[in-house]
């Protein structure tokens, strides 16, 4: 299963990352008051529609999940639980998964929810659009009756993947009266949805904001506690910190401000700032190395480039101490699957040079071994400070760097349809569940020319395809988990891509927001059960 | 596109007035013609030369792979055919008020445009005025004290104002007006919820009507007080006076108007700065203009709706500088402009 928006989200401008002033445990208090209007924003701009049934990034898919529903979500403490399901069962081969479906729920505009909208949901949009890469086993969908659908696999498929599909962020239950006979991806309603969340459309003030009002007919009796949601974009992180200030935005998620205004709100003591809430899109800053450059044929160059850079650096210096030295290809916040029992590449720039001289490439009278082309990817401003240091630590081991930092647009061709790089400062945001949106980065199958947040470097190793196809229809979680630890050490050593540093994402909030954080992926949670404190 | 000031003749009167402005309207209409098509031609040649393209972000975020799904894309939006080719469309489409299809806001493109538009025209007029009021009164009062304490006064406002980035003066103001004195909204064009009233709008245009305006407003000064002293220095200024005629009616009826023809001449230059001013304001204060619609179809490649908004603007500009030339027939009878 992919989490796939998250890793998609490169439309944020900004990646200031930091966590300043009080991280509290739980940001729920008393009883919920009713009524009252939050308003919120993020770290990032205006989505090109409210929502867009491939994901299309963060931005639509924060704006599109406070309408929309998925069958599951995970909980915080890691347990899956229903939301339009109300239960999921594997056969005893794993190849199908019985779902009974939520009944008394209606769509926002007052039809009922069927098992037709979840089978025309599954078939039509997960599969064509949403979650296409983690339904490649995917074999059809049925409802033998009106509570029922039965999810049918070509092979056998884990509980833990089926869950995390459930609950991708995309993966929402759209109402089939009004995208059957359309494409989805032009529908009208992707402006003003039609749903069956908490939170019902009313406008969208184009450059503004959208503004939805309480679903009075929700199916959670209880929710939504206020009476109007208010999404609100301001593109300059300098702006969102003085409209927090001010009073006129409660609530900012995925580093709405810069790291000093981070600490100055929190310093107030009318703000709190949490690295809560991002569990399950946990982002990292990525060097991948280009395989069609013979130089990186031998494994040792791969390991050099590591070697000759400071991960510490990086997370001190260019991300204010907010961000942790990446070791593998799973991060550490996983707590399913990460080891740190793997092939070490930590700074040692002498390691680095002696391995590029056993590798046959000394220095030469210039000083330098060979010249690379870095790319740092221009869709978070931090790539470009990364690169920076990156060429500096490299060129003092006598690697020749020409580093290009590019616009959005640019590196995403660069890096996915031209394969224009040697190496490139890259970012990945991954969940839990490492089949395929980690895995795809490294097996043959994810080199996909022109698809983006896939296998770009061209590494190709049948021993890699072998041990990820082997974690993809484990079904006992304990043997699983081995071969996913098994996938991470022979990646660590193999270097093709590794992650720098895993980096924390923040939501800063007016003390006066209750309830808010309690979600893995909180930016694409429903906020049904978030209150403002009189 | 000012035109070449031939000055003085014999100053027009009545019914011939009126006939070479409209002789000069027709003239700068028809020059307009071959002027839209090259500012066409070089938009759409620069946009083609920039990397990346709006469908490879398309494909991308929404992670389309199938060969067969991109050439159908390329064809839907006509990026099979040459370049020329499609540059020729292009402008057949812009005979017929096509602007091309927005496939971001999956919408024509001249709609996309058209939800912004209110505000920037808004914004821009606000701000325009604001520089105008602003500087000539500036500039005659620094004229009128020449070399006292309102004059320098005046001189170190304007530097200041000239050398202050306009983002930076944006920020400064919502921290001291908006967060810290809480007098004016940070952003936004109206109360979010509230009913949009003239007041609202109003309240919520101040600061970035400031922002943009006063950088303006300096450059209107320094013209102004400079243009003033030159004028006084004029023989006919002279004559007025020694005909008693009050300093003031002198200043006013005589010196003020000739002053005029330098700031309305950066007015009419100045539009399309305007216009690129807003982008940056507009992106400091949440203000829903075309700025901020420029800014995001740049970064999304989202070239119709670029190329469009170039095109619009272009004719403002070009609309402004025929303006222009009229209000200079106008401030200066004796003016003929070729």
């Amino acid at each position: 299963m992919t989490i796939k928006v998250s890793r998609r989200v490169f439309g944020a401008g900004v990646l200031a990352v930091g966590v300043a002033g009080t991280s509290r445990g739980s940001f729920a208090q008393g009883t919920p008051r009713r009524g009252g209007t939050l308003v919120a924003t993020w770290g990032g701009g205006e989505p090109q529609a409210c929502y867009v049934p491939a994901g299309g990034g963060s931005s639509p898919t924060f704006s599109s999940s406070k309408l929309f529903e998925r069958l599951a979500r995970r909980r915080m403490d890691g347990v899956f639980e229903g939301v339009l399901a109300e239960s999921w069962k594997p056969s005893a081969d794993f190849k199908t998964y019985t779902v009974k479906i939520r009944k008394g729920v209606k769509f926002h505009d007052g039809k009922d929810m069927t098992v037709d909208d979840v089978v025309y949901s599954v078939s039509e949009i997960w599969k064509k659009y949403a979650v296409a890469s983690a339904l490649t086993d995917f074999a059809g969908i049925e409802s033998p009756d009106a509570d029922t659908v039965v999810f049918k696999y070509n092979n056998p498929t884990p509980e833990f993947f089926f869950a995390s599909t459930l609950c991708s962020p995309v993966a929402y239950i759209v109402p089939k009266h009004v995208y059957a006979g359309s494409d989805p991806v032009t529908n009208p309603a992707n402006n003003a949805p039609i749903a069956t969340g908490p939170w019902k459309f009313k406008e969208w003030v184009r450059g503004s904001h959208f503004e939805y009002v309480k679903n009075e007919n929700y199916w959670k009796k209880d929710e939504p506690y206020l009476d109007r949601l208010i999404i609100r974009y301001v593109r300059d992180p300098a702006g969102r910190a003085a409209a927090m200030e001010a009073g006129d935005i409660h609530i900012g998620v995925f580093n709405p401000v810069a790291p000093p205004d981070i600490k100055r709100l929190t310093g107030t003591g009318k703000f709190v700032a949490t690295p809560k809430g991002y569990e399950e899109a946990v982002w990292s800053t990525t060097l991948e190395c280009n395989m069609r450059n013979p130089v990186f044929a031998k494994r040792e160059v791969r390991q050099a480039m590591f070697h000759a850079v400071n991960r510490e650096f990086i997370a001190k210096t260019v991300y204010y101490g907010y961000a942790r030295p990446g070791t593998s290809p799973i991060y550490s916040p996983n707590k399913e699957f990460f080891t740190a029992d793997t092939f070490k590449t930590g700074f040692d720039p002498k390691k680095a040079a002696a391995l590029l001289d056993a590798a046959g490439f000394p220095k030469k009278a210039d000083g330098k071994r060979f010249t690379l082309n870095l790319l740092a990817a221009g869709w978070f401003q931090e790539n470009g400070k990364v690169g920076a240091y990156v060429k500096q630590a490299l060129e003092d081991v006598g690697v020749g760097i020409n580093l290009t930092v590019p616009d959005r647009p640019s590196s995403i061709k660069r890096i996915y349809t031209d394969y224009d790089f040697d190496l490139a400062i890259s970012n990945q945001a991954n969940p839990s569940e490492p089949v395929p949106s980690t895995t795809q980065y490294f097996t043959t199958d994810g080199i996909l020319k022109g698809v983006p947040f896939r296998n770009a470097s061209g590494y190709s190793n049948p021993d890699v395809d072998k041990l990820v196809a082997s974690i993809k229809i484990e079904t006992d979680p304990a043997k699983r988990k081995a071969l996913v630890v098994e996938f991470q050490k022979v990646i660590a050593q193999e270097a093709p891509l590794l992650p720098l540093v895993e980096l924390e994402s923040i939501t800063l909030a007016s003390t006066k927001v209750q309830n808010h954080s309690n979600d893995p992926n909180f930016l694409a949670a429903s906020w049904g059960d978030l209150w403002l404190a009189s | 596109m000012a035109g070449e000031l031939v000055s003085p003749t014999p100053a027009l009167r009545g019914s011939a007035r009126r006939t070479a402005a409209l002789r000069l309207l027709r003239r700068r209409l028809i020059q307009a013609v071959p002027l839209m098509l090259g500012v066409v031609i070089i938009n759409f040649c620069l946009i083609q030369m920039a990397p990346g393209s709006f469908l490879e972000l398309m494909t991308a975020e929404n992670q389309v792979s199938d060969p067969a799904t991109v050439a159908l894309l390329r064809k839907t939006y006509g990026l099979d055919d040459p370049v020329w080719m499609q540059l020729l469309k292009y402008i057949w489409a812009l005979l017929h008020f096509d602007f091309g299809f927005s496939y971001r806001q999956n919408m024509p493109v001249i709609q996309a445009i058209w939800i912004h538009l209110p505000a920037t025209v808004l914004l821009m007029v606000s701000s325009i005025a604001l520089a105008i009021s602003i500087g000539v009164a500036a500039g005659v009062v620094a004229s009128m004290k020449v070399r006292t304490f309102w004059d320098s006064l005046v001189s170190i406002a304007a530097m200041f104002f000239y050398a202050a980035p306009s983002f930076w003066l944006g920020i400064m103001m919502i921290v001291l007006f908006s967060v810290k004195l809480g007098w004016l909204p940070v952003g936004g064009m109206m109360k979010i919820g509230g009913n949009g009233g003239v007041l609202d709008i109003l309240h919520h245009l101040i600061l970035p009507t400031l922002a943009l305006g006063l950088f303006y407003a300096a450059i209107y000064t320094r013209v102004m007080r400079s243009s003033m002293l030159e004028v006084a220095q004029l023989d006919f200024v002279r004559t007025a006076r020694a005909k008693g005629l009050s300093r003031n009616k002198v200043t006013i009826h005589h010196v003020l108007r000739n002053a005029l023809l330098p700031v309305v001449t950066i007015l009419g230059v100045q539009m399309g700065t305007v216009l690129a001013g807003s982008v940056v304001i507009e992106s400091v204060f949440s203000w829903p203009g075309v700025g901020s619609l420029l800014f995001d179809s740049v970064s999304s490649r989202n070239y119709p709706v670029v190329l469009g908004i170039m095109v619009l603007g272009s004719l403002v500009v070009i609309a402004a500088n025929i303006a222009v030339d009229l209000i200079y027939m106008w401030l200066d009878p004796r003016i003929e402009i070729r």
